[in-house]
């Protein structure tokens, strides 16, 4: 029996004769291969983001935010709607584990020394870091007692730590905030970006301070809300909105002065619109293989159809219908391997520049390239089969005479 | 109407008919045909075009099948062979040499003479030693890596001669070999293969040339599908 090197070697051979032919053919199947490669590893990329988004919103977590009532362009805390005793009532429903109280401030600018930044302030209790799953990456986080006594000190985000203290440490140095000075005792643990928002473009500090000192008042705009399983959150939506209302005092016809939303659903949505979006690509990638698919078969077709001498040769000395099959197989087969390596190849280099140029997490797992070089080859074997059958099947001396 | 079996025949033909159908229309190519061919025999088979010759010759290499009667060689019946048998004994007991020499045009003479010894599977080791031999043998030991097109219509059978010869085949089968060939060439080829001959070789040769079927030790002449003369008569 011919051996499988040899196979291999004259099929090689074949290609070499028209390679141009070959590599238009492929185009298909690289395109294909490569566009599954980076469908899939964006898809990946996006999956993850989607869990570490949910967990930094804290999984099981209710945002309640007060709507805001402005008087004039002065923020007040006194504007907000939640009050201490919103908070200690919610505190109290059953559903309920923690509740966190905070409040922001944007676009805040902040000092120290001759460097400033414009950041993001958030005055936080300890169970706020707890719930959104806050670390301290250096130093320490805001402790209890910190908010208790309203001490000033402050846990800063990456970004103001490197623009406040470039190449400094900045534990125990001093930031300004308007006449106010905080003592950073802390830096958070790198949080990444969530949708369009940098988590790292944040400084906290005790929550009294914001509140009292900063704004002057004791109501916040915002309170999470972590409830104690995931099924109970729609309830304690409900729950949140009836006590809210009996707590202010609405009349029925009143629409309500604060919302209530579950925050990691909202990330879920946004993520299944993307779904559809991906599986439309992944979609065109399956279209462009089997296009490219249908492309190696009718170049099989073709050379079958030109060599249909060369195969009356081979037969006339020797090769059995077996053999001149497999030759052909192995010739689509070579020819749609190739076509995966180098669709595999070009789909990692797409996916980095993607991921590079768009700023999306991408991740580019090894079964999916094997997946995807398999699928190339599976469709050698698969489109390849018809015209090397039809070889196999050519008679003799039919083939022999052919011009 | 008993072909004579004798340990040494190589051919042995009994009531070969071939039948082709063209549309509505049958065609008999062959009718009752009878003969054998002994180890070592040059034989010329000679006939006017259409005279069945061809289809002869297909039969003998193992490219057809007769619609009736029996052929064997080398004592194995092949009418009733099935394809992928018939394709190994092709590429073990048969060797080709076709009128248009039928080398692969993008093969080096070195390849094309390798390519039956791939099939029969003789191991890449002895392949080379061969390979040239047979080239050797029909005179090309210089032209081993030259292409079909670099080479003269001559020297191009001569490879396909050396094809035929490197499996060590039980027959050559022989199709207008000086066909396409000028004089001067034809007598190479002719010389080549009347040595092969002198060599022990069992040859079967088709033509429509006097010159070349007088190099031949015994002529079967056709007409009709038939045998009309053969200076052995074994039916």
């Amino acid at each position: 029996m011919t051996t499988f090197f040899e196979q291999v070697r004259i099929a090689l051979a074949a290609l070499r004769a028209n390679w141009f032919r070959g590599a238009l053919t492929a185009l298909g199947v690289i395109i294909g291969v490569s566009s599954l490669v980076a469908v899939t590893a964006v898809s990946a990329g996006a999956q993850k983001e989607v869990g570490d988004s949910i967990r930094r919103l804290g999984s099981n977590v209710v945002l309640v935010d007060g709507e805001l009532i402005t008087v004039g362009t002065q923020q007040t805390a006194s504007d907000r709607t939640i009050t201490p005793e919103d908070v200690s009532a919610i505190e109290k429903l059953p559903m309920v584990s923690v509740v966190a109280p905070y409040q922001d401030i944007e676009g805040l600018t902040v000092s120290a020394g001759r460097d400033k930044t414009t950041t993001r302030l958030f005055g936080v209790t300890a169970p706020y870091q707890d719930i959104y799953n806050q670390a301290a990456g250096q130093g320490r986080l805001l402790s209890a007692s910190d908010v208790a006594f309203g001490r000033s000190v402050m846990v800063l985000g990456l970004v103001p730590r490197r623009r406040l203290f470039p190449g400094q440490d900045p534990i125990g140095k001093t930031v300004r905030v308007g006449s106010h000075e905080f003592e950073v005792v802390g830096v958070q643990a790198r949080k990444a970006k969530l949708g369009g928002e940098n988590l790292d473009d944040r400084i906290f500090v005790p929550l009294p301070i914001v509140t009292r000192v900063l704004l002057g008042g004791a109501n916040t705009k915002s309170v999470g809300v972590r409830v104690r399983s995931e099924a109970e959150i729609v309830p304690a939506m409900d729950e949140i909105e009836s006590l809210l209302r009996e707590q202010h005092h609405l009349p029925p016809s009143y629409a309500d002065d604060f919302s209530t939303e579950d925050q990691a659903a909202l990330v879920k949505e946004a993520q299944s619109a993307t779904g559809t979006f991906r599986v439309l690509t992944f979609a065109l990638g399956g279209i462009s293989l089997l296009v490219g698919g249908i492309g190696i078969m009718n170049m099989m077709l073709v050379s079958v159809h030109e060599r249909t001498r060369e195969i009356g040769i081979r037969k006339s000395v020797g090769a059995t219908p077996g053999v001149v099959q497999t030759q052909f197989l192995i010739e689509a087969v070579v020819l749609s391997t190739l076509s995966g390596f180098v669709g595999v190849v070009l789909g990692i280099v797409t996916t980095r520049l993607i991921g590079t140029a768009a700023g999306w997490t991408v991740l580019i797992s090894v079964p999916s390239l094997v997946v995807a070089f398999l699928v190339a080859l599976g469709i050698g074997l698969f489109f390849g089969y018809y015209p090397a059958r039809r070889a196999a099947r050519l008679d003799p001396i039919t083939a022999l005479r052919h011009d | 109407m008993i072909a004579s079996v004798t340990p040494s025949s190589i051919i042995e033909l009994e009531g070969v008919t071939k039948v082709f159908r063209t549309g509505p229309l049958f065609v008999e190519a062959l009718r009752d045909v009878c003969f054998s061919v002994d180890e070592g025999e040059f034989v010329a088979i000679m006939g006017a075009s259409g005279s069945g010759k061809t289809t002869l010759l297909g039969i003998l290499g193992c490219l057809d099948r007769p619609t009736t009667g029996s052929y064997r060689l080398v004592g194995q019946e092949m009418a009733t062979l099935h394809e992928v048998d018939r394709a190994r004994v092709r590429g073990k007991r048969i060797g080709f040499v076709f009128q248009a020499y039928n080398l692969l045009p993008r093969s080096t003479a070195y390849s094309n003479v390798e390519l039956p010894m791939i099939y029969a599977g003789v191991p890449a080791r002895e392949r080379r030693a061969r390979v040239v031999a047979a080239l050797t043998e029909v005179g090309l030991a210089d032209r081993i890596h030259h292409l079909p097109a670099q080479l003269s219509g001559g020297q191009q059978q001569r490879v396909a001669i050396a094809r035929a010869l490197v499996v060590r085949p039980s027959v050559v089968l022989a199709d207008e070999p000086t066909g396409n060939l000028d004089s001067t060439s034809a007598q190479e080829v002719l010389g080549i293969l009347t040595r092969l001959h002198g060599n022990g070789a069992t040859i079967v040769l088709v033509t429509h040339s006097d010159e070349v079927g007088a190099r031949a030790n015994r002529v079967i002449r056709f007409g009709d599908g038939r045998v009309v003369a053969d200076d052995l008569t074994d039916c």
